[in-house]
């Protein structure tokens, strides 16, 4: 196996192995690209933590319009990413993670103010992400869109999405794995 | 067993930021919102939603309760600071315990909990559901008493370590707990368990390492996805899966056909091939004729004789050839079979339906994540905006009806445009039907002079290119025909794009099934009848051969015309716009080369091979054109839905070709002076001949097979299929009746809830007296008489168990 020259033990392979939804060749493939965000740092401190402004320079993240949650979220120390908080993010995104941890993941990703709730304002958000900013809908369509959304979502009329019931939608959406997914 | 929603302790051990921290800033941020005087009214707006959340069904949430609760005692505590309000709150927390739609759900929950750990050895790696995602407390109990996992055990702690959504150094210190705990004491059988299963574990990790390295075109497929999105790459996936299910196939016909006979030329020293003296000039390629002929390419060249191998041992060419096309067709059916189900389950059953949540999907699962490029992006973006622009569109349009006017309009109209699509495939089948007379005659003509004339030097007035007039002329319909398909759909004024992508789709499809079934009547009615064809059997292989080749190369031109030229016209000429990657066309004619495989396996068993060889051309070509040419679309595509519409076109192209080649091979009599069936009435004159060869040696087998090919065994099978089809289809409805109840039960349940807040702010609020009585929520405006009667519990045994708990304070 190759991976005896490589940075890690066999042990700390094993390990991440044990972790992660990752075999040992995707983990020192994504290490691969851990060091390629900032290979100095990487190179004296295989698991150097890189501020946020590093790691967004990963191409699936750089036009990301979620990067900022999803690093957020997958952050450890809430100021930069370590490469174990990277790993983990692959895992998530790989393949072989299940759906119901990816959905938890999304869940987070998605509920920008952090209550553990999707509220309109958290939908609002997502929207106008998901558009950008050159085509913004305006008032009218996003109240009309975020009403329909609650509507047949939202099963217990509070107006906001728990996780249970995002759970609920995502578990019936055949395309949400598939896009909810970022290639080694 | 100790309930982790209860007991909020044990998330002490997970540090509160790395879930999120922009958390803590939210609730200060909400605090600071509110003015600093009024205590109560801060609990009646605030508190209501917040216990609120703190009321969402803990079912499939078990790790997030604990989360929730120290959330909401944090705040509390920040908020009030003293004593009176935390007891307050306790007591509430207590009373919510002890309402009756949390009773049942905590007994829901506890046997949902004890069925996963039941039916949990059976889980897959992928199988992991909520309930398996592990904190520490549910780690101890889960490792129990036992002294040592066995490695299935240990696999599914483990599993459920990895689904935790904590930092990574949480889940080592679990795992290092984990391992800490199992040096004790075992036995020798379960070290010998032990040790079967880690070797099992550590298999599986190879296999998987070698998945990921055998993957097939893996950094082309990344790239596209990153460039395009899954909706392109979803043509390449189908691409590569057809691919994938031509090779085993192939390697059936190799091994059980082509290699036998290659053998047995090898024996025999068989002069038949190869020595004739058509020499090889290139053109044979393209019409598979001269050169190609007395090879193994057609069935032609197939022996009828039985192969000595060693000694006594023989293998019978005729019956190989019968059923290892038999094999193919099975193993066709049960690989797509597979796919079709699963990609249907996937779609239809877990999605329940596709009209349901349309608007939630689009907006929770429009992002693809693998996008890299910028431009990709932007056009992702507008493509996003487009499509809640077509929803909101749409659901306006709900509203307003057409007039009965309108709508009989657009009825004729439609009645009209699908006359006249069937005329013009009816006059494609026509034109096909008429050149394949006119083929015939050429080709007779060339082919007498080919069996007459071998070996002697002819005029070479043969003309090859005539042989590929039909197949061209093919083509050409199947290329020219979408395109008056699509003027015509311009005038049929469909509201949903969708729908109109659909109608263009199925009537290409049945374009194809016209032109290919002509084609296959003619062959069998006229053809086989006719004494000028020596081997009609090798005259389909060839015709189907030119078929594959010219499509081939039909998809070589429009790309290089619909994708290069136009690209190269773009900011040259006005009107052109940078060209789209045709998605569904495409596809389609994946599909249709396909059929053509399915078709001729039979007459040519190496013809998949040549389909493969065509698929993996196809590959590069449509890669670097897609690259260098195409932009992605700005029309939003649903990559499964349209993956399991094509799965089932591809079906019924199988089913379409089975039925032909097995009339063909138990109607039609084969050729008299060539094959493996020569001089026999039909092929599958074959089977019977071996079922009653095998009456004196093995008698029961034939009995076997003469009563289970009985019509009354048949037809006892049919109905038992029938009847089982009905009841599951019962079953079935009657589920899809429960669900609904379910689902109205939920809807109340949550009025339920809101319903018994309310009440419970009217009880606190008495108790705690506080003053400012006029800032507080309107409440009697959200008890509706109607909550009054639905609500379990009742407003009089919720007041009065208020009342106790609080009272006692």
């Amino acid at each position: 196996m190759g991976a005896s020259q490589s940075a890690f033990s066999e042990q700390e392979l094993d390990d991440y192995q044990t972790l992660t939804y990752l075999t040992k060749k995707e983990i020192l493939h994504v290490h691969k690209r851990f060091a390629t965000l900032d290979s100095g740092a990487v190179g004296s401190d295989k698991n150097a933590k890189l501020p946020f402004t590093k790691v967004k320079e990963l191409p699936e993240l750089k036009v990301n319009p979620f990067k900022d949650q999803i690093m957020k979220v997958f952050s450890s120390s809430g100021d930069g990413m370590t490469f174990e908080d990277f790993l983990d993010m692959m895992s998530v995104f790989s393949d072989d993670a299940p759906k119901a941890v990816k959905v938890e993941y999304a869940f987070r990703i998605y509920d920008f103010d952090g209550d553990d709730m999707l509220s309109s304002a958290d939908l609002k958000e997502l929207i106008s992400r998901l558009t950008g900013e050159d085509n913004a809908l305006n008032e009218e369509q996003m109240q009309q869109l975020i009403d329909n959304i609650l509507e047949e979502a939202d099963l217990d009329d509070d107006d906001s999405l728990s996780f249970a019931e995002f759970e609920h939608v995502i578990s019936k959406a055949p395309d949400f794995v598939s896009s909810f997914r970022i290639r080694l | 067993m100790s309930h982790p929603y209860q007991n909020t302790g044990d998330f002490d051990t997970i540090p509160m930021h790395q879930f999120n921290p922009a958390f803590q800033s939210a609730s200060l941020e909400r605090q600071s919102a509110l003015p600093p005087d009024g205590t109560h009214y801060e609990f009646a707006t605030y508190g209501y939603p917040e216990t609120r959340a703190h009321l969402e069904p803990p079912g499939p949430e078990l790790h997030r309760g604990g989360f929730r609760s120290l959330h909401r005692t944090q705040t509390t505590d920040n908020r009030y600071g003293d004593n009176r309000e935390t007891k307050d709150d306790i007591a509430m927390e207590n009373l919510l315990k002890r309402l009756p739609s949390r009773q049942l759900e905590s007994a829901a929950n506890n046997a949902a909990k004890t069925l996963h750990r039941r039916h949990s050895r059976n889980k897959s790696r992928h199988g992991a559901i909520y309930h398996s995602t592990l904190r520490d407390g549910d780690l101890e109990d889960m490792i129990g008493s036992s002294s040592l996992l066995d490695a299935d055990e240990e696999e599914r702690v483990e599993e459920a370590i990895r689904s935790t959504p904590a930092t990574m150094a949480t889940r080592r210190s679990m795992i290092q707990k984990l391992s800490s705990r199992k040096r004790k004491s075992p036995g020798f059988m379960k070290r010998m368990n032990y040790s079967i299963g880690m070797g099992w574990k550590h298999f599986k990790d190879n296999m998987a390492e070698l998945k990921y390295t055998m993957q097939l075109w893996h950094s082309h497929l990344k790239k596209i996805e990153g460039h395009f999105g899954t909706n392109v790459l979803s043509y390449f996936v189908f691409l590569k899966w057809l691919l994938l299910i031509n090779i085993p196939t192939l390697l059936l016909t190799l091994g059980f056909i082509v290699a036998p006979q290659i053998i047995y030329r090898w024996l025999q020293q068989d002069t038949l091939g190869y020595i004739s003296s058509e020499k090889f000039s290139g053109m044979e390629l393209l019409t598979g004729a001269g050169w190609f002929e007395p090879t193994e390419l057609y069935y032609g060249y197939y022996t009828n004789k039985t192969i000595q191998v060693i000694g006594s041992k023989s293998y019978k060419m005729q019956v190989a050839y019968l059923f290892t096309c038999g094999g193919y067709y099975l193993l066709t059916i049960i690989i797509l079979g597979q796919s079709i189900l699963s990609s249907y389950r996937k779609y239809y059953i877990e999605a329940g339906g596709f009209q349901s949540m349309q608007i939630v999907f689009k907006v929770l699962c429009s992002w693809d994540h693998g996008l890299t490029s910028a431009e990709a992006v932007k056009l992702k973006h507008k493509s996003v905006y487009l499509e809640f622009k077509e929803y909101l569109a749409g659901a306006n349009k709900d509203k307003m009806r057409k007039t009965m006017i309108d709508r009989c309009k657009l009825f004729w109209l439609r009645v009209f445009t699908n006359v006249v699509v069937l005329v013009l495939i009816g006059a494609s089948g026509y034109l096909v039907f008429y050149l394949s007379g006119t083929q015939l005659n050429r080709n007779t003509l060339f082919s007498n002079q080919t069996t007459s004339a071998a070996g002697v030097s002819t005029n070479e007035t043969k003309n090859p290119w005539l042989l590929l007039v039909l197949p061209l002329c093919i083509g050409l319909i199947h290329r020219i025909m979408p395109i008056m398909f699509d003027f015509i759909e311009g005038y049929e004024q469909y509201e949903i794009p969708k729908s109109e992508l659909y109608m263009h789709l199925s009537r290409s499809m049945v374009l194809r099934v016209t032109t290919l079934s002509v084609l296959v009547i003619y062959w069998y009615t006229e053809v086989s009848q006719s004494p000028d064809v020596p081997c009609w059997e090798t005259f389909m292989g060839q015709e189907l051969y030119r078929l594959v080749i010219v499509d081939f190369i039909f998809t070589l031109f429009s790309t290089l015309i619909s994708e290069l030229i136009r690209r190269l016209l773009v900011g040259r000429v006005k009107r052109v716009t940078h060209p789209t990657f045709a998605l569904a066309r495409n596809t389609l004619e994946l599909i249709y080369s396909q059929a053509l495989c399915w078709l001729g396996t039979f007459f040519a068993p190496l013809l998949s091979l040549i389909v493969i060889i065509k698929l993996i051309i196809i590959f590069y070509i449509k890669m670097i054109s897609v690259l260098q040419n195409c932009k992605p679309s700005e029309r939003p595509w649903r990559a499964t839905w349209s993956h399991t519409i094509f799965l089932g076109y591809l079906f019924l192209f199988y089913l379409l070709t089975t039925v032909a080649v097995a009339c063909g091979i138990i109607f039609i009599k084969p050729s008299i002076g060539c094959g493996p069936y020569q001089g026999k009435d039909v092929m599958y004159s074959v089977v019977p001949e071996l079922v009653d060869s095998w009456k004196e040696e093995y008698a029961w087998i034939s009995t076997v097979i003469y009563f289970v090919s009985s019509p009354g065994f048949i037809a006892a099978i049919l109905v038992a299929l029938g009847m089982g089809v009905y009841m599951i289809r019962t079953i079935m409805m009657g589920r899809q009746e429960a669900v609904q109840r379910l689902k109205q039960q939920l809807v109340l349940e949550g009025k339920d809830k809101t319903f018994l807040l309310n009440l419970l702010n009217q009880v606190t609020e008495r108790h705690t007296c506080t003053s400012v009585s006029t800032t507080v929520r309107p409440l009697t405006q959200q008890i509706s008489p109607q909550d009054d009667i639905v609500s379990p519990g009742g407003r009089v045994f919720v007041r009065s168990l208020a009342e106790s708990t609080l009272g006692g304070r």
